[in-house]
């Protein structure tokens, strides 16, 4: 007994699938098995406008134990981790996380990262932040600064070596 | 010394494919005072009730250990067994092996073990039996139906028509509950309150029902076949054998047109003094006392509007709460559902635009005795809709809000789109965004089929993420899982369909009927399948939404169904109770009335007595309210009050046998 996608003839990679769930119950409240594909998550998803993610067909294909698909597909690297889709989820699955952690598996097996992850991992690593934001888009589109809607500046470490370490530290420990 | 005799059921092979029943019987037969052990397939068929009938006879048993299934199951059943064969009933004790060990076992010689206590300790207990007598008690031949809509007024006239007196009691100053509310049912499309205002009629006309209205539940007291009911009538501040519901002090109220009308779901206004719709029964009006000028400020002009209006003087602003007192043998709880507040799910939007309305304001929409005479129009500018856009399952199946399927919303809604596309012409754009279309009842699924053959009605499979205002209409994207596309639709209207909920009182009536409700706070059938129309508490039965979401055509059947079952139990004159309840050691009970205190049926009482030339307070059972719940017995300080059946002394040697 197997499950095969004619199209790739890749087939169900049942026991990973398992293990992936097992990692994402610690995360998330419910497992995605309970997905009905009901796609509020892609009805409301930042990324799938632009670039064309569909996080309930994310949930799918790892209900279906199609995950070397995913890990080796770029439309992982697309979520923007608005956490919308976990919130908004009638079922409380959390595609957010099983995006996270096919990236994470991706990283792990050696997998190219990006262009763009890359400068903002050195971001990070620097200042804490993807990018050193100091302006806001509003709703209508407008860019405004963030003093202008009363926010206060946004904090940066005060050891960057410290923190570069602990960061680092932390990443290794995940993957 | 007793004779006991051991017989082991095998369930089919529920029990015997986990138990080793042929082992098990052998081991009961060397236990202390068992004479004969038996094992066989079907315990509670009749050949297994004759091999235990003839077993009482031919060793002349004077107690019987059933192996079997839960005592909930077949307790009753083997009792009579015992009976026919001339043993006193109540000198059989069950060990349950199917519930509480075959079934949640898979090793076969551990379970075998476990029920082998499990036996010893019924064996002990079976050795301690005594034979119980069971009471006698009259039946009061009335019912007492809580909520008047539809599941309430079928089962009073069910009642009354089978010649029993029936009390209807409703909250509201009108009968018709949510059916009075819809314009058209599906998928028939029968006008509503065409169908159901003859019902109230009856109701109001019969002369075995009397009406009791605009009135409360406070207090249920009593048992199966007696129960005491106190209810509290608020005050109309009207005359009702004076008014004639002409409706002149509505007219003439300083109030009118000011005050949301609740039972249009407040899209509407009413006079402080109203009735909630004009077929109202009874045809009697009230006096709002959160809105009158005359009730919240004691002044209303120079004299009460509505008082100079009214010819027949039956204004009566002194009239006062009247508590009264019924007497009925059976209860049946009618009380239905709330749908649930949209805005919990913020992300919709229900707050932040008038524009988005759930199915029962629509329904007030579409109602010619609606706030708008029947003329669909959208809420914000009054203007007529082009395009209405419906969200199914909102706040249902959704583990955030509420796990279960409201029933009804996915029909509601496909009978919204047939009514608006009369109403507004086919050229009205109407867009469904579903889960599963559930169209499950007779004649539902054809009808579905007739709303996809509409034309400019669009299905998407998928949810939406959120509603969003853009001041002039209102914006939508939504996944259609069935085209693999992302949608957005721009709409002049959205409608929600929200789930259903027991009414919110709820918790509150269950507890002063002593009944119990699910894990979703409907309330709790006896048995999901065999007996949804029973509760856990002999005498009070379920109708209706109240136990769980129905359609009208299931609200109806369920509540002539609880009809039937407290016909069965009204046309007897008596009832035989179960003798297993609390009794009193008089010798040593000291009158603490620690068991008076945690009686949650108010069955014991503390009476004077004469002991010893002085007067001492004692504990006293009234027998026809004690449920045998044992929690005196475990309260009691001195162990004087004690369960028969169920003494300290009969349970502590099974659980010696046990450890």
């Amino acid at each position: 007994m197997s499950i095969t996608d004619l199209t790739s003839m890749a087939g169900s990679q049942t026991q990973l699938r398992i293990e992936i769930n097992k990692r994402l119950s610690n995360l998330q409240n419910e497992t995605s098995d309970y997905c009905f594909q009901c796609a509020k998550c892609t009805s409301g998803c930042e990324a799938h406008k632009l670039l064309e993610l569909e996080p309930h067909k994310i949930v799918a294909l790892l209900k279906k134990g199609l995950i070397d698909e995913m890990v080796n597909s770029d439309i992982i690297w697309t979520c923007i981790g608005c956490y919308k889709c976990w919130e908004r989820c009638p079922q409380k699955v959390a595609p957010v996380q099983i995006l996270y952690t096919l990236k994470n598996m991706a990283v792990a097996n050696g997998k190219q990262i990006p262009g763009k992850y890359t400068s903002m991992l050195q971001s990070i690593l620097s200042i804490g932040l993807i990018q050193d934001i100091q302006e806001a888009p509003t709703y209508d589109n407008k860019t405004k600064k963030r003093d202008a809607l009363g926010l206060p500046p946004l904090s940066k470490p005060t050891d960057p070596q410290k923190f570069q370490m602990n960061l680092t530290k932390i990443a290794v420990e995940k993957i | 010394m007793s004779k006991i005799g051991v017989f082991i059921c095998h369930c089919g092979t529920n029990i015997s494919s986990t138990v080793d029943v042929e082992e098990l019987t052998k081991y009961a037969k060397q236990l202390n005072q068992v004479v004969v052990s038996k094992n066989y397939k079907y315990m509670c068929s009749e050949n297994g009730a004759k091999l235990i009938r003839d077993s009482i006879k031919k060793h002349n048993l004077t107690s019987i250990v059933i192996a079997a299934c839960s005592p909930r199951m077949h307790e009753h059943t083997f009792r009579k067994v015992a009976e026919e064969a001339g043993l006193n009933p109540f000198n059989v004790e069950i060990a349950n092996i199917r519930e509480q060990c075959s079934w949640v076992h898979d090793d076969m010689k551990s379970a075998t073990e476990k029920a082998e206590a499990l036996i010893r300790a019924a064996v002990a207990k079976a050795q301690l039996l005594e034979p119980l007598k069971k009471t006698k008690i009259s039946v009061t031949p009335k019912a007492m139906v809580i909520g008047g809509g539809i599941a309430g007024i079928q089962a009073s006239l069910n009642l009354a028509e089978e010649g029993f007196q029936v009390y209807l009691v409703e909250k509201e100053p009108s009968i018709g509950g949510r059916m009075a509310q819809l314009d058209k049912t599906f998928p028939t499309l029968d006008c509503s309150s065409c169908i159901l205002t003859p019902k109230m009629m009856e109701v109001l006309n019969h002369p075995k029902i009397e009406l009791l209205t605009y009135s409360e539940i406070i207090d249920v007291n009593g048992t199966i076949g007696n129960y005491k009911v106190k209810i509290r009538k608020k005050p109309r501040y009207i005359d009702t054998d004076k008014c004639t519901g002409c409706g002149e002090c509505a007219n003439a109220c300083r109030m009118k047109n000011r005050i949301p009308n609740e039972f249009d779901m407040k899209l509407g206004k009413r006079s402080a003094v109203y009735i909630p719709f004009p077929q109202a029964i009874p045809l009697k009006y009230t006096i709002d006392p959160n809105n009158c000028l005359m009730l919240t400020r004691g002044k209303c002009g120079d004299k009460p509007a509505c008082k100079e209006a009214c010819t027949q003087n039956a204004i009566d602003f002194n009239q006062k709460e009247e508590n009264i007192e019924k007497e009925v043998g059976a209860i049946i709880v009618a009380t239905g559902y709330d749908l649930m507040d949209p805005s919990a799910i913020h992300e919709y939007g229900y707050t932040k635009s008038k524009d988005i309305i759930t199915t029962l304001e629509l329904e007030r929409l579409i109602n010619s005795s609606g706030p708008t005479s029947g003329e669909i129009l959208r809420p914000s500018d009054q203007k007529k809709p082009r395009s209405i856009t419906f969200i199914l399952c909102v706040g249902s199946r959704d583990e955030t809000q509420h796990p279960w399927c409201c029933r009804i919303g996915c029909m509601t809604a496909l009978k919204h789109v047939y009514l608006l596309k009369e109403k507004l012409g086919e050229d009205v754009e109407i867009n469904i965004c579903y889960t599963d279309i559930r169209s499950y009842g007779k004649g539902y699924e054809e009808f579905y089929r007739k709303i996809r053959g509409i034309t400019k009605t669009n299905f998407f499979r998928g949810r939406p993420s959120e509603v969003r205002n853009m001041q002039d209409h209102l914006k939508i994207d939504i996944f259609d899982t069935m085209t693999n596309k992302l949608f957005e639709i721009k709409t002049d209207m959205v409608v929600l369909v929200p789930a259903l909920l027991p009414r919110s009182d709820t918790a509150e009536l269950a507890k002063k009927l002593h009944i119990s409700q699910s894990i979703d706070g409907f309330l709790l059938e006896a048995h999901p399948k065999l007996r949804p129309m029973d509760t856990s508490t002999d005498g009070i039965f379920i109708a209706g939404c109240c136990q769980g979401p129905k359609d009208i055509q299931d609200t109806v059947s369920h509540a002539s169904g609880a009809a039937a079952q407290a016909t069965v139990l009204l046309s007897k004159k008596e009832l035989e109770i179960e003798p297993l309840i609390a009794v009193v050691n008089e010798d040593t009970c000291s009158g603490c009335g620690i068991c008076v205190s945690v009686c949650s049926y108010n069955a014991i009482e503390l009476i004077k007595k004469e002991k010893n030339g002085k007067e001492v307070l004692q504990a006293k059972v009234n027998e026809a309210l004690c449920k045998g719940c044992g929690l005196c017995s475990s309260a009691c300080p001195s162990g004087s009050i004690q369960q028969q059946g169920f003494k300290d002394k009969q349970l502590l040697p099974m659980i010696d046998e046990i450890l």
